[in-house]
């Protein structure tokens, strides 16, 4: 298993696909950490974090304010999704599923392989985002005169985070061994997040449903301005990796089964 | 590119005997021969039957060509002896094992199927991955890649390989493990002639001289006649016909004509016809004489003191042959009137 694990690192490190995302991803943390600190106290709608145009945004120095821009490394849980789902996809579409499956004929070790090296891959990236989030904070709120201390709630904060940027990789690989499409596992995963949960969570009759979805537990997880009745982050955390699970066993179980063409 | 003859690239029984104990160090380099068996494989897609209780056997230390049209199911039978897809029915074993339950696959049996590797990731790395993942040494990566040839290109994106060299790194890919059999789907495929011919002396040598079991599919006969020591022809999914090129050249004679040409073609006919053989004058200005060899033929001219420009059996007598065994059995057939 080990070597399976260090194919898969050789693989992901091969390609350039990390890189890239892993600067969109800092860039992206950067920017929402930036504005939503810029902003932090208005009144009006700041257009920054989550649900903005509702409450007004807590100001620098409130425990509110240090929870979700410590928290901000969540939004881009989209971007490890999708390092996942390309991991897997990436065999299919190049068709290297073949050499792949030929080097190691029990296929449900090279996806367990896969689930265990972009887990272990994930973390330092994710250390790497948190990093850059925390610093914009630091330095930031900072110099609008309360830099958060990093105890207490707030690392709790931020460990959730981490957690849920592994997840979310770990999410993606198994979605990728179910769906094999690269582009249409994509954009599902897209649509899923953007569209779907936001729907759930605007339908009264169904958004009681949506502290179960992954979108509800990640927000559980982490830290929210809070529309909706949610889940404790311990749980927020179980439901999450449950549904990581569910994808890799699904994914595994589909990989060995069905033809490689 | 690189491509010698064999002998420029440094084969000889003594480094694949290194290669191979550097692949198991300690070990004996002694590879035993490895009996490719395949038993009654079917396989349904739909309602088209792409391989139809099909059972043939591969010898070790030879070629077997693996013959059929476009779509005849050559590389759906590959693909099931390799555990990629899943047969109906039946089964296909190396050295009596199934390809999933091989204790060292790649060690065992190496397969170029088709040429897949990640573009942005260098010959050498896609190389590397496999050798992780088999546990073999990464150095290994480089020793294939001067085997094909490619030691130039390894650091190169393979992304931007040509044809031909993408089919170098497949085949690396597959002589990764040092494997005791070798199985490639129609490996010519984007080889220009100079490729062909080194891929030629390539498998020879890994069959004749390293006693190998190559496996090899093509659609074309006249590339196998030069490569293969035995044929096993598929059409529509079943077995069509097995054997030695031998043994199906001398099924095929009789099925084509003597092509002899001579300034005096008219006396030539007519002694030819007075020996009793069957003569029509061909299109070309030659003469076609059914149902003998060259060497009568010859042997009548030179009695009768006539000169020949031309004296040849109709290749097309094999070629007749595997187009009438095949015939009507590809899956997208032109029709009838648009053939030649």
């Amino acid at each position: 298993m080990t070597a399976l694990v260090r194919a898969e690192w050789t693989k992901l490190f091969t390609t350039r696909v990390w890189i890239g995302l892993l600067l969109g991803a800092c860039v992206l943390v950067a920017g929402f950490t930036a504005l939503f600190t810029a902003f932090a106290g208005s009144a009006d709608d700041g257009g920054g974090g989550p649900g903005g145009g509702g409450p007004p945004l807590p100001p620098v120095g409130t425990p509110e304010y240090e929870q979700l821009a410590l928290a901000t490394g969540a939004n881009v849980t989209v971007l490890f999704l999708i390092l996942g789902i390309i991991g897997t996809t990436q065999e299919f579409r190049h068709r290297t599923a073949t050499p792949t499956f030929l080097t190691t004929p029990r296929r449900g070790r090279v996806i367990t392989a896969k689930l265990l090296a972009y887990a272990l891959a994930a973390v330092p990236l994710a250390v790497v985002v948190i990093a850059v989030n925390v610093a914009v904070v630091l330095v930031y709120a900072g110099a609008r005169g309360d830099a958060p201390e990093l105890s207490g709630d707030n690392l709790r904060v931020l460990a959730g985070v981490g957690a849920a940027l592994v997840v979310y990789t770990v999410i993606g690989v198994g979605v990728g061994a179910l769906v094999r499409n690269q582009v249409g596992a994509i954009v599902g995963a897209l649509v899923y997040l953007f569209v779907v949960e936001a729907i759930v969570q605007l339908v009264p009759a169904l958004s009681d449903a949506y502290k179960w979805l992954p979108g509800g537990a990640l927000e559980a997880m982490t830290a929210t301005i809070g529309l909706t009745e949610l889940l404790e982050p311990w749980q927020g955390g179980l439901v999450l990796l449950g549904y990581g699970i569910v994808a890799a066993v699904l994914g595994t179980l589909l990989a060995v089964r069905r033809d490689v063409v | 590119m690189p491509w010698g003859p064999p002998g420029a690239l440094g084969w000889s029984r003594r480094t694949a005997d290194d290669e191979e104990s550097a692949i198991h160090p300690g070990s004996s380099p002694d590879r035993g021969p490895v009996r490719v068996e395949v038993r009654g494989l079917s396989k349904s897609f739909g309602a088209v039957r792409a391989v139809d209780d099909l059972s043939f056997s591969v010898e070790p230390g030879s070629i077997t060509g693996f013959l059929g049209p476009n779509g005849a199911g050559k590389t759906t039978t590959l693909r099931m002896a390799l555990g990629l897809e899943q047969p109906d029915a039946g089964t296909a074993t190396f050295g009596g094992v199934p390809y999933a339950a091989l204790p060292a696959p790649v060690r065992t049996v190496g397969a170029v199927l088709e040429t897949a590797f990640h573009p942005a990731r260098s010959g050498r790395n896609h190389l590397r991955v496999y050798c992780r993942a088999a546990g073999l040494p990464p150095g290994r990566a480089d020793e294939v890649l001067a085997q094909v040839g490619l030691a130039d290109a390894g650091r190169r994106r393979a992304g931007g390989y040509s044809l031909g060299m993408r089919q170098r790194l497949a085949l690396a890919t597959a002589l990764l493990g040092d494997p005791a059999v070798l199985v490639l789907d129609e490996p010519a495929n984007g080889l220009d002639p100079e490729g062909i011919q080194w891929l030629r002396g390539f498998l020879r040598h890994l069959a004749h001289d390293e006693g190998r079991t190559v496996l090899v599919s093509s659609h074309l006969l006249a590339e196998m006649e030069q490569t293969a020591d035995r044929v096993v022809i598929v059409g529509a999914g079943r077995l069509v016909r097995e054997g030695s090129i031998a043994e199906l050249r001398s099924g095929a004679q009789g099925s084509g004509p003597v092509l002899v040409r001579s300034p005096q073609a008219g006396r030539l006919a007519e002694v030819l016809s007075a020996a009793g053989f069957s003569v029509a004058p061909d299109d070309d200005g030659r003469i076609a004489v059914a149902g003998t060899t060259p060497a009568a033929v010859g042997a009548q001219a030179f009695r009768a003191g006539l000169e020949l420009h031309e004296l040849r059996a109709e290749s097309s007598g094999l070629e007749e042959l595997y187009f009438r065994l095949t015939a009507g059995q590809e899956q997208y057939a032109a029709p009838e009137g648009s053939r030649p």
